[in-house]
């Protein structure tokens, strides 16, 4: 019909706009999507960096457990009823929660004083042991497994696209999580130490914020928020490996460190970058796929480069 | 003749607090100039001011005929200013010979090339320099000469502080800024201090010296140039029996009740 | 305090002449038959058995420190002996080994590793700079060489130089950010560039892409072909020999470069700032350009060992230089002993040798790696052998 009214070479021209807008839409909601993966990951190197002043490398390792748990436990409980996999779901999020704790408590605050190479050096180390342990414990552990899409199918469409309930469930999730964040820091005690301890170390540590329930709520709570990112990504890509850590490590800290290391809005807005780019580097860019990673680190170092302390970050002025 | 160091307007304002308030004094070749002033003052910020750690909101620094503001530290150094920390800052661990071997960067031209590719010359210069530092150990109090393969950071808290200057000298400055030299001497220490200081305008008649000083023996032993700063901005200056009588100055050390009494 | 300082000078620091020369000669013939026993070690129980040996010898000399002050002071006072025992046997390694290429084929990787750990050791150990990019920088040595010698037909020997010159510049490409960041941030530029460089030499055309590079010819020297076995005195040894001695003259380069820089102004300008970045400033340094001095003399190095494994191997793909090469080569510096020229070596050579020798457990090497790693820095973060403090022919 379109052909008959407007000429066969406005009907294509229509058609390719349609398809731009479908394209951009569709690409939109990735974009959102992985985003608020990044940004959740984000928000944990952020807390903890804000806390400890130490780099915890290996967070993206510790989230990227959480799928793995999760495939064993619903393996173990043998039932694939939604009753099942919310509480697998449950447990392993709970679970990485306290592996944070214990992490922190045998490894991480040993060097909190130390100088920050060695802190870093050795999460970095540890990033290597979660993943080689998956590798080597988990059953075929070298292999991919696929993980299971949360919830699917479609929710509504904009303008004829459909925006299917997983993305919607990665957004409403981030958002909540994000909420309940910013609720806890600000209006319980133990949340309110969080932030005091985050501000100024010293200042913390004299009015006597120094015990470990500051540290160990913070690991747990940064830890179990990446566990929820883990699933996520999994449940996105629909397959895990041992070693996604280690890009799920290194973007989500980009991510934390573009938007300044121990700020909440940075930490989104970095992971919402990090994301922007690798979609945009994908739909168009000439085999962008493949260079996306490319195009992300060069960023982290443009802005390092331009803004040390990232976007949001607070100049540091070192006290002589 | 035209003054060594010229300090003029200088405001130094970290976001919303001014630490230097629009400062100014100039200092000629061979002059000491005692800074004192609470705790706060402002006095450590100028001095980092100074020897470009910070750049100031306002104002000029002036040495040697050449404007420094806002250079950067290492050629603040490199032009002949010196400085000790208030915390002193050490290489721990390192030893005491080398952190003043290290204090001679500025007079030592070795490069990479020349290291890899003329090592005799190389050689040479640092048997130069450790004989520069080992005389340097020697001529100032304390022992510091037999220590001088200690760690830095092993030394008692006397020891670090003599080191410092010892380092800051080894850079041939022009000008030496001592940040509370005396912290944590006691009266014999401060003394010998005292005599190191002046055993230096003796062998240099050119070296200026600024101080900072809370210890009212070293003050009084360089009289001729006080200069009180209270909340950041100067509140006298001249000799030290003028600035001591001065009103301001009696209220900011003692309180406002305390010098209406 | 004087007595103690005079009791250390005095006690073990003259030995005779007699006993230093026994202990120069019998220490590096120990130290060559602990290694050759090492190489040849065959099964678990022989390799744990060395690393018992080796244990208690450590054992001995922290219970005793005048047994290492009196090896020190041996060594420091016999350079000329000390140096000419271990060209010998250096050189006469290859002939003990024979005829196993296996043999040869870990000395050499063991030593282009611990040219790479001496390379990073300039940043890591001396100036405190954590850099991950030194497996990239040892990527592009060996890339920059291997097209130059497939593409244009360039000679190995034009190449070394070419790709230590192209590495040099990266390393002060990725150098620049560090005037701006610092610790963290810096160490995430240096992540950042190890994971750019290895993407583009995973999909560069130019490069082979995943699949790399094949056909990389064996250099020759004065016509003869590296690829050929090597015949000293009748006595032939096999072709690894050629690379045996090539990286180890490699290493002996290393060992130059950083000593001499150690002992210059410029290693204390960088020690100077990992002790205090502030200090070292009000001292005249210009930190920032002592950084990316840090990081050009790294990726130098780094080249150097880059463009000899592509000629040895004759094969390169980007999984030869990932992120995980550049903590391995960490690896060795933090166990070797961080600024300790001897301890790096030791580190390079006992974490190539010793995965490989534990078959059980090579698959468990990276695993191996990471615990290392923390168990050090934890337990003993000044590694195996510590940093001295620079003596000055003042003390032995």
């Amino acid at each position: 019909m379109c052909a008959r009214m407007h000429g066969w070479y406005s009907c294509r021209l229509q058609s390719e706009m349609w398809r731009m807008a479908e394209l951009l839409i569709q690409q939109g909601l990735n974009w959102i999507t992985l985003g608020c993966i990044y940004a959740l990951l984000a928000i944990g190197f952020s807390l903890i960096f804000g806390v400890l002043n130490v780099i915890h490398f290996s967070h993206g390792d510790v989230a990227m457990t959480a799928p793995f748990i999760c495939l064993a436990l619903a393996t173990a409980f043998g039932a694939t009823s939604p009753t099942w996999l919310v509480l697998a779901l449950v447990i392993a999020i709970l679970a990485v929660g306290l592996i944070g704790v214990v992490l922190d408590r045998v490894v991480i605050r040993q060097f909190r004083d130390a100088p920050a190479m060695m802190a870093l050096v050795s999460t970095v180390a540890l990033g290597i042991v979660i993943r080689e342990s998956i590798r080597h414990l988990y059953p075929e552990g070298s292999n991919p497994h696929a993980f299971p899409r949360l919830v699917s199918g479609v929710a509504f469409e904009i303008a004829g696209v459909p925006v299917n309930w997983f993305a919607l469930l990665v957004t409403v999730l981030t958002v909540v999580l994000i909420g309940l964040l910013f609720v806890f820091l600000r209006m319980t005690p133990l949340g309110l130490r969080i932030r005091a301890a985050s501000e100024d170390r010293v200042v913390a540590r004299m009015m006597g914020i120094r015990d470990g329930r500051v540290f160990r709520a913070t690991f747990f709570i940064a830890s179990a928020i990446g566990a929820i990112a883990g699933l996520l990504f999994a449940s996105y890509a629909g397959v895990t490996r041992f070693d996604f850590g280690i890009m799920a490590g290194l973007l989500g800290f980009s991510a934390a460190v573009i938007g300044g290391l121990g700020s909440m809005p940075g930490a989104i807005l970095g992971g919402l970058i990090i994301a922007g780019i690798e979609v945009l580097a994908q739909t168009f860019v000439p085999d962008g796929a493949s260079y996306r990673l490319v195009f992300v680190f060069v960023l982290v170092i443009v802005v390092l480069v331009f803004r040390p302390a990232g976007l949001l970050g607070r100049p540091l002025m070192e006290k002589v | 003749m035209s003054a060594l160091l010229t300090v003029e307007g200088v405001t130094m304002r970290f976001g919303g607090l001014v630490a230097v308030n629009n400062v100014g004094f100039s200092l000629a070749k061979g002059a000491v100039l005692s800074v004192i002033g609470p705790n706060g003052a402002g006095k450590s910020t100028l001095f980092n001011v100074i020897t470009g750690v910070y750049k100031p909101t306002a104002g000029t620094v002036t040495f040697a005929g050449a404007e420094i503001t806002g250079k950067p530290a290492y050629d603040v150094v490199e032009r002949g200013i010196a400085r000790t920390f208030q915390s002193s800052r050490l290489f721990g661990d390192l030893s005491v010979l080398d952190n003043v071997i290290i204090g001679m960067h500025t007079r030592t031209r070795t490069g990479v090339l020349d290291a890899l590719f003329r090592p005799a010359a190389s050689k040479r210069e640092m048997a130069a320099c450790v004989a520069k530092a080992e005389a340097l150990l020697k001529a100032g109090s304390g022992d510091l000469y037999d220590q001088r393969y200690r760690p830095a950071g092993a030394l008692a808290q006397a020891d670090r502080r003599r080191l410092e200057i010892a380092r800051a000298l080894a850079s041939e400055p022009k000008l030496l800024l001592l940040d509370e030299p005396s912290v944590g001497m006691d009266e014999t220490e401060t003394d010998a201090l005292v005599a190191d200081i002046r055993r230096l305008r003796v062998e240099n008649p050119e070296l200026a010296v600024i101080l900072i000083e809370h210890d009212m023996r070293v003050v009084e032993a360089f009289p001729d140039n006080v200069m009180c700063i209270d909340y950041g901005s100067k509140i006298a200056e001249g000799s030290f029996a003028t600035v001591r009588s001065d009103p301001r100055v009696q209220e900011a050390y003692l309180g406002k009740a305390a010098a209406d009494a | 305090m004087q007595a103690e300082a005079s009791a250390v000078a005095a006690s073990p620091a003259t030995p005779s002449k007699a006993a230093a020369a026994a202990f120069v000669v019998l220490s590096q013939l120990g130290g060559a038959a602990f290694l050759y026993f090492l190489l040849k070690a065959d099964g678990g129980w022989q390799v744990v058995g060395l690393l018992a040996v080796l244990g208690l010898g450590f054992t001995l000399l922290e219970k005793f420190p005048q047994v290492a002050e009196f090896a020190r002071a041996s060594l420091a006072s016999l350079p000329l002996l000390t140096i000419a025992v271990a060209a010998v046997v250096v050189v006469a390694f290859p002939f003990a080994v024979g005829s196993n290429t296996y043999m040869l084929h870990l000395l050499i990787v063991a030593q282009l590793y611990a040219v790479l750990a001496l390379a990073l050791n300039f940043q890591l150990g001396s100036a405190n700079i954590p850099n991950f990019a030194t497996g990239a920088s040892y990527g592009i040595g060996a890339y920059v060489s291997a097209l130059l010698a497939i593409n244009f037909g360039l000679s190995f020997w034009l190449t070394l130089p070419l790709a230590a010159l192209a590495a040099t510049l990266f390393g002060f490409v990725i150098g620049i950010p560090s005037m701006r960041t610092r610790d963290t941030y810096l160490a995430l530029v240096t992540i950042a560039f190890g994971v750019v460089v290895q993407q583009l030499l995973n999909n560069f055309d130019f490069t082979g892409g995943p699949n790399g590079l094949v056909g990389i010819p064996a250099p020759s020297l004065f016509g003869h072909s590296f690829a050929d076995p090597l015949v000293i005195f009748g006595h032939k040894l096999p072709s690894q020999a050629n690379f045996y001695y090539l990286s180890a003259a490699l290493v002996v380069v290393a060992i130059v470069t950083a000593h001499r820089l150690h002992g210059s102004r410029i290693g204390l300008a960088w020690n100077a700032l990992r002790a205090d970045e502030i200090a070292a400033r009000a001292q005249g340094i210009n930190v920032a350009w002592f950084k990316v001095l840090a990081f050009a003399v790294d990726a130098f190095l780094a080249a150097f060992a880059g463009t000899i494994y592509a000629f040895y191997v004759s094969y390169i793909s980007p999984d030869n230089f990932t992120f995980l090469v550049s903590v391995t080569i960490m690896t060795m510096v933090i166990v070797g002993g961080m600024d300790n020229i001897f301890g790096v070596i030791v580190g390079a050579f006992l974490l190539t040798i010793l995965p490989e020798k534990l078959r059980a457990f090579s698959d468990y090497r990276l695993l191996f790696f990471g615990v290392v790693i923390i168990g050090f820095l934890m337990i003993r973060p000044q590694g195996l052998f510590p940093q001295r403090m620079r003596s000055y022919g003042g003390r032995s």
